[in-house]
Order: structure tokens, then C-alpha cells, then sequence
């Protein structure tokens, strides 16, 4: 940012210098003036990349998106585990990736291919594994909560229901 | 879908939400004559969540100076009520329908008008789904909640 600041006070500089009117305080004036000229090149800038502009920020459904995937996961996991939580387990894990799919739909990125985690993750126990699903809903549905309130207007309908299903979710596994 | 009316303001939105709310107090009348025991304390309860939404939306319009809808004297219910599985399956119906109204404020609100419609879904996404346990449908819950289908 100094180096592009320095290139372009430098050029005004020159100019003012050019022109030969050598009383101080025109000279500051035209200083202060070039310095003024200068933030309208610096935003120019950024763009290329040469300054600091960082990589953009993730857009915040990115993170409802993994979540929904994770939870899928963990859903098919307890449910590949627990045959007789089948019945229970398998509706919500479509619930998660059906959520998957339309975030990615309105985030315009894909989706993983489903069923990449072979490492099962549930727990031995089903009383433990429901106690586990039930502590990842929580989570899961006060994050989607609170994205739900700072969505705009076009989102705040689709993060709602993601965050009435996972409670719902935890009413099912009560 | 090709609709291109304007979307509905904030006090709009919520008097269609009240105008629903209106609709599930009737509606769990006849629902509660049907059901016993703990069924129709349910029943009761999830109708007085209803009441205090209804309550608290007429004043909140009011204040504003928005246009409070008028309840009607009576609703068409979607099916007869003829015994408890029917009563049932209507308070599941009640529960959906109303959180599809909260739902479509959600879009028209921010704040805290978003977060009492945020409020409202999940807590009747919720009862949904106890309604549906109570009447042993499955599956217990649906992927979308409010969304029209």
C-alpha cells in the first residue's frame, strides 16, 4: 500500500514541482491535495492483488453447508452401526444431505460425493451414539439459528427451516 | 412460480402469520373433543402457544397502527374430525400450516420481528413432530419445515 501511495504522491509531486510555483504553502497544499488523489488509485489496486487483499471471506452458508454433510455422516455411521436405529436415523440423514444439496444449489459450488468417510465414527453403544447425534443437533441447530438471523432477506427462509429441522431432530431422538 | 407481486412487508407478513394463528385455535376445538388423557393436555397446550402468538401479534399491530386482520367465525377444516387418528393427523396439519406462515415472515423481517418468527417455525416444526410421534407416523420429521410442498 505505501509503495503504490509513494508512486502516485510522487507523480503529483513532480507535476506541482513543474509547474514552478515554488511558494511552501502552495506546494503543501498540493501535497495534501495529491495525498487525497492517492486513495482513489489504492482502491484500484487491490484488485490485482498486489496489495493486501486477502482471500475473500467464506460466505457464511459455507459453513451450514459442511455442517449438514458432517451430520449426514455421522447419521449414516449410528444407523450402519445400529440396524434397529435404522428406521430413525436414515430419514435424518437424508434430512442433512437434502440440506446439503440446496445450500450448494443456492451457494453455487457441488457437492462431495457422498459416503467418503469409511472410518465409522459411532459409538459402540446406541444409548451413547443417540447421546452423541443429539449433541451435534444442538450445536447444529444454534449455529443455524444464529446464521438465520443475519441471513438476508432471500436466504432466511431455507437457513429457518434448516434450523427448525435440526431441532426437530433433537425431538426425534428424544 | 411466476409470480412478481411485491414481496410482503414486515406488518403484512405478520398479519398473514396472525390470520393463520386465528385458523389453529379453531382448529384444535374440535381436535381436542376427540383426544384423551395426555393427548388433550397436549392438545391444550400447543393450542395456548397459539393464543399467546395471537395475543401478542394483535397488540404488536396495533401499536404499529398496522392493520389487525379480523378473526373469522369459523374456519373449513381440511377433513372431517371423526375420531382421534383424524384429530391427529389434523393437528400435525395445524402445526405445518402455521409454521409455513412464520416461515414467510422470516423473509419480510430482521431483527427482533425475525427472530419471534424464527421463534414461532422451530417451535411449531417441533410440535409437528411430537404430534406425529403421539400419532406413530413416521417418519418423525420432514427435511424442510414450513416449506410449501
Amino acid at each position: 500500500m505505501v509503495l503504490t501511495c509513494a508512486v502516485v504522491r510522487g507523480t503529483n509531486a513532480q507535476r506541482i514541482d513543474a509547474s514552478r510555483h515554488s511558494r511552501r504553502s502552495l506546494l503543501r497544499t498540493g501535497g495534501l491535495l495529491a495525498l487525497g488523489a492517492a486513495a482513489a488509485p489504492l482502491t484500484a489496486c487491490d484488485p490485482l492483488g498486489r496489495e493486501e487483499a486477502g482471500p475473500r471471506p467464506p460466505d457464511p452458508l459455507r459453513p451450514l453447508l459442511d455442517e449438514s454433510l458432517a451430520l449426514a455422516a455421522a447419521y449414516r455411521d449410528a444407523a450402519t452401526a445400529h440396524a434397529d436405529l435404522a428406521a430413525l436415523l436414515g430419514p435424518i440423514a437424508e434430512a442433512h444431505q437434502a440440506h446439503a444439496a440446496e445450500l450448494a444449489r443456492v451457494l453455487g459450488v457441488g457437492l462431495p460425493s457422498a459416503g467418503v468417510t469409511p472410518s465409522s465414527t459411532a459409538a459402540t453403544d446406541p444409548d451413547a451414539a443417540i447421546a452423541d447425534l443429539r449433541q451435534r443437533e444442538r450445536v447444529g441447530r444454534d449455529g443455524a439459528l444464529t446464521a438465520c438471523a443475519a441471513a438476508p432477506a432471500a436466504r432466511a427462509a431455507l437457513v429457518g427451516s434448516i434450523a427448525a429441522a435440526r431441532a426437530t431432530h433433537l425431538e426425534a431422538l428424544k | 412460480m411466476s409470480q412478481h407481486s411485491a414481496p410482503p412487508t414486515p406488518a403484512e407478513a405478520l398479519a398473514a402469520a396472525l390470520s393463520a394463528e386465528y385458523a389453529a385455535i379453531f382448529a384444535y376445538g374440535p381436535i381436542g373433543v376427540r383426544l384423551s388423557g395426555s393427548a388433550r393436555t397436549a392438545a391444550r397446550q400447543a393450542e395456548a402457544a397459539h393464543r399467546r402468538r395471537r395475543d401478542a401479534l394483535v397488540v404488536q399491530l396495533s401499536t404499529a397502527g398496522a392493520t389487525v386482520p379480523p378473526d373469522q367465525a369459523g374456519y373449513t377444516l381440511p377433513f372431517p374430525i371423526t375420531d382421534r387418528a383424524s384429530a391427529l393427523r389434523l393437528a400435525i396439519e395445524v402445526e405445518e400450516r402455521t409454521a409455513a406462515h412464520w416461515r414467510a415472515a422470516l423473509a419480510a423481517t430482521s431483527g427482533s420481528d425475525r427472530d419471534q418468527a424464527l421463534d414461532a417455525l422451530v417451535d411449531y416444526a417441533v410440535q409437528a413432530t411430537r404430534w406425529r410421534r403421539t400419532a406413530k407416523i413416521t417418519p418423525l420429521t420432514v427435511p424442510f419445515p414450513g416449506r410449501p410442498t
